[in-house]
């Protein structure tokens, strides 16, 4: 009489302890990379293409390399299209799905404006990144929190995949 | 006559060698304006997004060589021995010095971006501004996120 429920009892349990190792993987800690090379293209927001005070980057495709040596976490811009020595150089950290990157703008002219890039975004998927980029030109803009012009964009990377070449742009 | 030419010339003897022995000793004088080198960075930046108190911290900077490129990098470490990488830029005595904050707590993190020109012959750098992109998002914000200003100093150790 009191076997039956005692032992779908038990199958339930079982049952619960089969399944929590498999399943719902949605809910399993990844732990998210940049490392690796990524193509990453931006838009517009809201149409704005320039900062207040007129400056652009455009709006290339960008082939980003990133590394990680230990706590150092490094990353370059490939622009051969542009010049051989053009590499602009940044740094990057990753909090959970989220992550900040930090470079610096290739200005070869002694008389224009330059400025630094914040890229934040986070980790649609291992091998898909979107958020904005933030250009914050070396140029005083006082109706700017900062003091600085600033240009936010958006943008949307995915992650060239292991052996295939990149075409940088 | 003779003996005060003499003396001159002994006087400006000694003169030129302590200048030459000074100009060896001192790395930093041949590097002109030039960022590498190790320095030391007092940082003055607001405690969190929604603080008006600053705190004030500092970091030692090595900077590496950039050669013929117009980027170098550069190793931060702070206090508690946390380093990161730097990405920096200089044209003449401007210098643009780009880290991430690194942040083993759950407290508010940020972006750094520092400007500032080398001066005294590339020992220090002095009145440098500091632009704060701090991770919480914020609409109102032309760059999505919170922003602040700060200051820093830098000082050549090497």
């Amino acid at each position: 009489m009191f076997r039956a429920p005692r032992l779908v009892a038990f199958l339930v349990i079982c049952f619960c302890v089969a399944q929590a190792p498999a399943g719902r993987p949605g809910t399993l800690q990844t732990e998210f990379s940049l490392a690796g090379e990524w193509i990453v293209k931006s838009s517009a927001i809201n149409g704005q293409t320039h900062s207040p005070r007129g400056l652009t980057l455009g709006f290339p495709d960008r082939d980003m390399l990133f590394e990680q040596q230990g706590d150092l976490r490094t990353g370059i811009v490939l622009r051969e299209d542009v010049g051989q020595n053009v590499k602009p150089l940044g740094v990057w950290r990753v909090m959970g799905d989220q992550f900040s990157t930090t470079f610096q703008l290739w200005c070869p002219g002694d008389n224009g404006p330059c400025g630094s890039i914040v890229m934040r975004g986070r980790f649609v998927r291992d091998d898909k990144i979107s958020g904005t980029m933030t250009a914050f030109f070396d140029l005083p803009d006082n109706s700017n929190p900062t003091g600085y012009d600033t240009w936010t964009f958006s943008f949307v990377g995915n992650r060239v995949a292991t052996g295939a070449t990149g075409g940088s742009n | 006559m003779i003996s005060n030419a003499s003396g001159f010339c002994r006087r400006l003897v000694s003169a030129l060698t302590a200048g030459a022995l000074l100009f060896v000793l001192m790395p930093s004088a041949l590097a002109g304006n030039e960022l590498k080198g190790l320095w030391t960075l007092r940082i003055t930046i607001p405690e969190s997004p929604t603080s008006a108190t600053s705190r004030t911290f500092t970091v030692t900077m090595d900077v590496s060589p950039r050669g013929d490129s117009l980027h170098g990098r550069a190793n931060i470490t702070d206090q508690s021995g946390n380093t990161v990488g730097v990405a920096w830029r200089q044209v003449g005595k401007n210098v643009s010095i780009a880290y991430e904050l690194p942040c083993p707590g759950d407290g508010p993190c940020a972006s750094l971006i520092m400007l500032g020109k080398v001066k005294g012959g590339g020992l220090l750098i002095k009145k440098g501004s500091v632009i704060v992109v701090w991770d919480t998002p914020n609409d109102r914000n032309p760059s999505l996120f919170d922003t602040a200003n700060g200051s820093f100093r830098g000082d050549r150790l090497q």
